[in-house]
């Protein structure tokens, strides 16, 4: 929770001020973003609700900006995307799905918020 | 014609109150204040809104709004662009209610620079919002105080014979089973040439 109680008009916060580096994708784009697209992907199902992954969301901006060109990490808020919620059978958020060659390769399910954490979620399954 | 309590709040210069429509708390006090705040002549003195899932909406009714922010505390959007989040924006609520601002002009009293009846307000906002997951909420999570209560209960649970699945981690909100119920059937209607596990 913020301690800040009063934002005045022009003032932005610390998160909206942050260019974001992960894309959110919708069930139209993520066949050509995902399954498509070249080269190893990380998908965090999430919903902006999710206490869990809102404390996840800084770290997982920091590890999108760390592992840069060698993998793309995309978005999918379940409480939009029902269906593609649906398909990949998500039981929860965050659930991190890896995809390479149009198929799931790793899912890791609710990763502590820390960057190690992360990192090697988003990163281990591509390794082996 | 549907009329959007959005551009009618720039219209009328209105606040705008956005609450968590996932969180049964948030969802409950937000009717509440939606009904409490509807005029005789129906004309709402404040505007209810859930916060809904897109961020460029929001950020469309003010740049600084940031859409995990406004899950995480409670936001009130004033007419002259300025926010008001936690206690101060309660108080904001309660100064636009007719059956509360009666009483509201309490949190404006000041003793030299001191404003005690707002410290308290914010004091009971944040302890709400903490305990917010013990009265229902889906989307809170568990703060690391409850979870001992929370596992009691589970442990309870089990004993009159009740199923317990743990959570695989902590830092995992399972959906609700409704939810996944609904899901379900859409998968069924999803083309099999789109599963691929």
């Amino acid at each position: 929770m913020t301690n800040q109680t009063l934002v005045h008009p022009g003032q932005m916060s610390a998160r909206s001020a942050s260019n974001g580096a992960i894309k959110t994708i919708t069930a139209d784009t993520f066949t050509k973003l995902v399954l498509d697209a070249e080269g190893p992907s990380a998908v965090e199902f999430m919903s902006y609700g999710c206490a869990h992954c809102r404390a996840i969301e800084p770290v997982l901006e920091q590890v999108a900006k760390m592992v840069g060109a060698r993998e793309k990490i995309f978005r999918v808020n379940i409480a939009v995307e029902e269906e593609l919620a649906s398909t990949y059978q998500i039981q929860g958020t965050p659930t991190f799905v890896m995809f390479l060659n149009q198929n799931e390769v790793g899912r890791v399910e609710g990763p502590s918020p820390t960057v190690e954490s992360v990192l090697a979620a988003v990163t281990q399954p591509f390794e082996s | 014609m549907n009329r959007d309590p959005l551009s009618e709040s720039k219209k009328q210069s209105k606040p705008i109150l956005l609450f968590n429509d996932e969180c049964a708390v948030c969802r409950h006090i937000g009717h509440w204040v939606q009904r409490s705040a509807q005029s005789q002549s129906g004309d709402p003195s404040i505007i209810v809104q859930p916060i809904g899932d897109d961020p460029e909406t929001l950020r469309s009714l003010n740049p600084a709004l940031d859409i995990w922010d406004a899950y995480a505390t409670i936001h009130v959007l004033m007419p002259d662009g300025s926010m008001r989040l936690g206690g101060e924006a309660v108080a904001v609520v309660l100064r636009n209610l007719s059956n509360t601002k009666w009483f509201a002009w309490c949190f404006d009293a000041s003793l030299f620079g001191f404003r005690p009846f707002q410290v308290v307000l914010n004091a009971a906002y944040a302890i709400l919002s903490d305990v917010r997951p013990l009265f229902g909420c889906e989307s809170c999570g568990k703060p690391k105080v409850l979870r001992p209560l929370q596992w009691m209960t589970q442990w309870a649970k089990t004993l009159i014979g009740r199923k317990h699945h743990p959570l695989p981690t902590p830092h995992f909100s399972s959906l609700s089973t409704g939810t996944r119920r609904s899901r379900g059937v859409a998968s069924r209607l999803l083309p099999q040439s789109r599963r691929i596990l």
